[in-house]
């Protein structure tokens, strides 16, 4: 196992800072994820992509520790803790979770605050925010307003925010196109790939593939709960495609 | 026939008790927020509050503003310790609301009889905080310890509402009442969280009982009536509302009270019940509805 877990690293052009060996997940008694292989490099964007039930948010839930999984998620080469996500948040993975997460009655300065709890540091608490509101601009004019009374898109843009004042070494994200208009969804996926840019490692679960495909480095897909192709997307050119892999 | 001309004195010191068991409700509400626990120890942290005081000053001469100091400190750190030793082991079984209610109120039962153990069953009291006689305000008498009793919780509910809307730990608690997944994965430690809203609502409970000893007595048996009128002061305020619990409170202290003038002593309890049962029929999300 974990000769091949080396020779899959060196095939990718980056180490890992993340990598999962048989990552299995379930819910009650549903399994949910069956024995998952997979790797991040450093700074890599990669996206997971499956239809509905998949398990890609099992996926990312697993490696927060929220499920109960077996199998053994490393990152920066230590394992992480399988049933402790506040450990594994201060290790600097951060999840945007489906439906965003957000403490809708507080106020949106209160939600970028809880997002720096571990931070002591007042100076870099304080450009982190700055840096937090100029790549969304529009929180900067909502700071005082209540998170759960703004437009879907504007909450994303916060759960992100709120996620990046924590200063992340690995974003997991987990659609945050959904239920968006195409235009904010857009937005948002380029304040994504400018922040990977930068160096970010981000994990990006979509149900919307030409989106994730424009940005990501790397591929997974996911059917049934196992990973059934990893791709390069400069592979996948046509919709046709990325269907011939969701059924080969 | 009751005697009316009494009725503003008597609303006077039913202030002063709604306010001990408003206290004691935002302790319910604070355990509740950061855990969806009802805790039935509450009332214990009451009678150990006046009872400790009791004990350091009557018996072994420690000022009364340290002795007060001191049981607070005792009673949070019990707080701490039933939450340890009772609630986490069934929280992490994901035990049900039904099973904590049980484990809590045992908690309480065990802690009384203890109680009942060390100093025996005799009623202590405490001396007034401040003992001159009482304020004339238009024929009514204000006493000094009542002055205390409003003065008092009206600062700490001043108090606990900065803490929570000003201070990183007290919004990082609310954050746990709202979403506790979601305050996980900011890396919120969620478990310390939790023995801190123990801690602080034992503290809460501890100085209702010191601040109402004076007025009436502490024995190794009034926690449970004071459990019971905080909760209902909790349900009537909206439960998970802290300044819900307060207004339920007072409004709980006002109508005994007046019970008390209309249909006499003995009735006080089924009045205070008879207000449980009404907003549970009427309005069961209370005065400002329930927090979830």
């Amino acid at each position: 196992m974990s000769l091949a877990v080396a020779a899959k690293t060196d095939a990718s052009t980056a180490p890992a800072i993340l990598a999962a060996t048989g990552l299995s997940a379930r819910y009650g008694h549903i399994h949910a994820l069956h024995g998952v292989d997979l790797q991040i490099g450093e700074g890599e964007l990669v996206a997971v992509l499956g239809p509905n039930g998949a398990g890609k948010s099992t996926l990312l839930r697993a490696i927060m520790g929220l499920s109960a999984n077996d199998g053994e998620v490393r990152f920066r080469g230590e394992a992480l803790p399988r049933r402790d996500p506040v450990a594994v948040a201060s290790r600097g993975i951060v999840l945007v979770p489906e439906g965003r997460g957000l403490f809708s009655p507080m106020s949106v300065s209160d939600n970028l605050e809880l997002g720096a709890y571990r931070l002591g540091d007042k100076a870099e608490f304080k450009r982190r925010r700055e840096r937090v509101l100029a790549l969304f601009p529009r929180l900067k004019e909502r700071l005082g307003q209540v998170a759960g009374s703004m437009s879907g898109g504007e909450q994303q843009m916060l759960a992100i925010g709120r996620a990046l004042m924590a200063g992340p070494k690995l974003l997991l994200l987990d659609e945050p196109s959904l239920g968006l208009a195409p235009r904010v969804t857009e937005e948002i996926l380029e304040t994504l790939g400018l922040l990977n840019r930068e160096g970010l490692a981000i994990v990006l679960v979509e149900q919307k593939a030409p989106l994730a495909l424009e940005l990501a480095n790397r591929v997974y897909l996911l059917s049934l709960g196992r990973i059934v192709a990893e791709l390069d997307p400069r592979d996948i050119t046509s919709h046709d495609d990325l269907a011939r892999h969701y059924f080969a | 026939m009751a005697d009316w001309s009494y009725i503003p004195q008597v609303l006077v010191s039913g202030l002063g008790i709604g306010c001990v068991y408003g206290l004691i409700g935002i302790g319910f509400c604070v355990i509740y927020n950061a855990s969806g626990i009802v805790n039935f120890a509450q009332g214990a942290f009451v009678m150990l509050g006046g009872m400790i005081t009791h004990m350091l000053f009557a018996r072994n001469g420690v000022p009364l503003p340290l002795a007060a100091v001191i049981a607070i400190a005792a009673v949070a750190l019990l707080g701490v310790a039933i939450e340890r030793v009772v609630v986490r082991p069934l929280w992490n079984r994901k035990a049900t609301m039904f099973v904590m209610i049980l484990a809590t109120l045992a908690a309480q039962i065990v802690i009384e009889r203890l109680t009942l153990i060390a100093v025996g069953d005799q009623p202590k009291t405490l001396p007034v905080f401040t003992d001159r006689p009482p304020l004339m305000i238009g024929g009514v008498a204000i006493g000094f310890q009542l002055i205390w009793i409003v003065g008092g919780s009206i600062a700490i509910v001043g108090l606990l509402a900065a803490f929570f809307s000003l201070t990183k730990t007290g919004k990082a608690m609310r954050a746990c009442s709202i979403n506790r997944e979601a305050a996980a994965l900011q890396g919120i430690p969620v478990s310390r969280m939790l023995a801190l809203a123990f801690a602080l609502s034992a503290a809460l409970g501890a100085f209702a009982g010191i601040l109402i000893t004076p007025t009436q007595y502490t024995a190794f048996n009034v926690g449970v009536p004071f459990a019971i009128s905080g909760f209902i002061a909790a349900i009537v305020g909206g439960f998970g509302r802290p300044f819900g619990a307060f207004l339920g409170g007072l409004l709980l202290g006002l109508l005994q009270a007046l019970a008390i003038v209309g249909f006499g002593a003995g009735l006080k309890n089924v009045a205070a019940l008879s207000v449980l049962l009404l907003f549970l029929f009427i309005r069961p999300s209370g005065i400002l509805g329930a927090a979830k």
